[in-house]
């Protein structure tokens, strides 16, 4: 039976969990990874801004390289294993063509995904990524299947 | 490889170069999380005989003439767990326990709050508190994440005021957005650390206030909320302006923590 309510994560968090939750998010250049291990129904999802922690500030959740690995944590605590999950990417669009800097950091984020999903040995079964487009998108825990509406520019902003 | 376009030799290197910022990064993650570990079980270690001493304070029986000596032992409790605070939540963001939760609450009552248990500094160097409170309605927020900021740049404005100084607080909110003004008087205003100041231990520079911490744990907390915070001097008057935006629409959800407005339907969606 799926819930009702809908999980929402922001840039900088992560949601895991081995209910049949729904999470969702909005994203343009940022990129959110959904994992999903059907053997025992364990998924979730994360929404980073940036690909690299540059180690100036603190250590958080908004850096692909620190958000990715803490999500495959997360989700090994809960009972999946790395060989059985299976990944979703999404996001990464380039938003503002004025600049160059902001395109870099869609791509950037998309390679970091799927650099790090390989060093784990996790299969990407699915992605929609790049493009112009802000993306909206809601994790089924149920069945691991991920729904994706593309968004509005100003929907989005800078996410 | 004469076949390749630009864009393909810039993707190329593109794709070179962030395999070697990873694996940098990777390198420098390692030497990290030791000490992130580390931050962590210190923190609760110190956490818990400190909630224990916090607790028993208020029942000792004072002596005549014991006051001043009691008084003492309060502040250094006080002043410690609020360090012990701070290095908890630097744990917490940094192991990524951090979410962000939402609460209707009085903005004014956590400013109160935070104004409590900074009392000892504020009599010791008489700091002349000015609280200008603009926000009417009550207003949806992480209450916990609102304390810490607002303790944190109150604290530091109060750590850099001079004595009989004044330290101005200003509430307000504007299309949708709430502003925080603290406003302090300061002697000696570094305008050559302002790209630093949110960088953590940067106060080293200046190591006879507090950790160094403060700051950058007030503005990972402003962007997790999706904020900001930004630093100006002025006339030897610091000023430091927190914006958050506001989500009227959570207000008639009751703070019951669903974004579910933010979607219109998925009915028309691609699966994947």
């Amino acid at each position: 039976m799926i819930k009702t309510g809908s999980n929402f994560i922001h840039v900088g968090q992560i949601h895991v969990d081995t209910e049949p939750i729904l999470i969702s998010t909005v994203l343009g250049s940022c990129v959110a990874v959904c994992l999903y291990d059907k053997r025992v129904c364990v998924g979730g999802m994360n929404h980073y801004l940036l690909p690299f922690w540059n180690g100036n500030g603190l250590q958080s959740l908004k850096f692909g390289n620190i958000s990715i690995p803490k999500l495959i944590e997360s989700m090994i605590d809960k009972g999946a294993k790395s060989n059985t999950m299976e990944a979703k990417i999404f996001g990464g669009a380039s938003i503002n063509f004025s600049s160059c800097q902001t395109m870099m950091v869609g791509e950037k984020n998309i390679l970091v995904a799927r650099e790090i999903l390989n060093d784990y040995k996790i299969k990407i079964v699915a992605e929609d990524v790049g493009g112009n487009s802000g993306r909206k998108i809601q994790l089924n825990l149920e069945q691991g299947k991920v729904l994706l509406k593309y968004t509005a520019k100003s929907n989005f902003g800078d996410m | 490889m004469q076949n390749l376009s630009k864009i393909e030799i810039l993707e190329n290197e593109v794709e070179f170069l962030s395999k070697k910022i990873l694996e940098l990064n990777k390198k420098l993650i390692d030497s990290d999380k030791a000490k992130t570990l580390f931050l962590s079980l210190i923190a609760n270690k110190l956490n818990d005989p400190m909630t224990a001493i916090l607790g028993m304070l208020p029942h000792l029986k004072i002596q005549n003439g014991n006051e001043k000596i009691f008084s003492t032992i309060c502040q250094e409790a006080s002043d410690l767990d609020f360090k012990i605070q701070n290095l908890i939540t630097v744990a917490e963001i940094e192991s990524g326990n951090m979410n962000n939760t939402h609460a209707l609450l009085e903005i004014k009552k956590i400013i109160d709050e935070a104004l409590e248990s900074l009392k000892y500094i504020i009599k010791d160097k008489n700091i002349e508190i000015n609280v200008e409170n603009l926000v009417e309605k009550k207003i949806v927020t992480d209450p916990k994440k609102i304390y810490i900021i607002t303790k944190n740049l109150i604290s530091n404005a109060c750590m850099h005021c001079p004595q009989n100084g004044v330290v101005d607080i200003i509430l307000s909110t504007e299309k949708s957005i709430l502003t925080l003004l603290i406003k302090n008087e300061s002697s000696e205003p570094k305008l050559k650390e302002i790209p630093k100041i949110f960088t953590r231990f940067s106060e080293k520079i200046d190591s006879r206030h507090g950790l160094g911490i403060g700051l950058s744990i007030v503005r990972e907390l402003c962007e997790s909320l999706g904020g900001s915070v930004e630093y100006d001097i002025d006339n030897n008057f610091v000023t430091f302006k927190v914006k958050l935006p506001l989500d009227e629409a959570m207000q008639d959800f009751q703070a019951c923590g669903s974004n579910e407005f933010l979607f219109d339907s998925f009915d028309d969606a691609i699966e994947l």
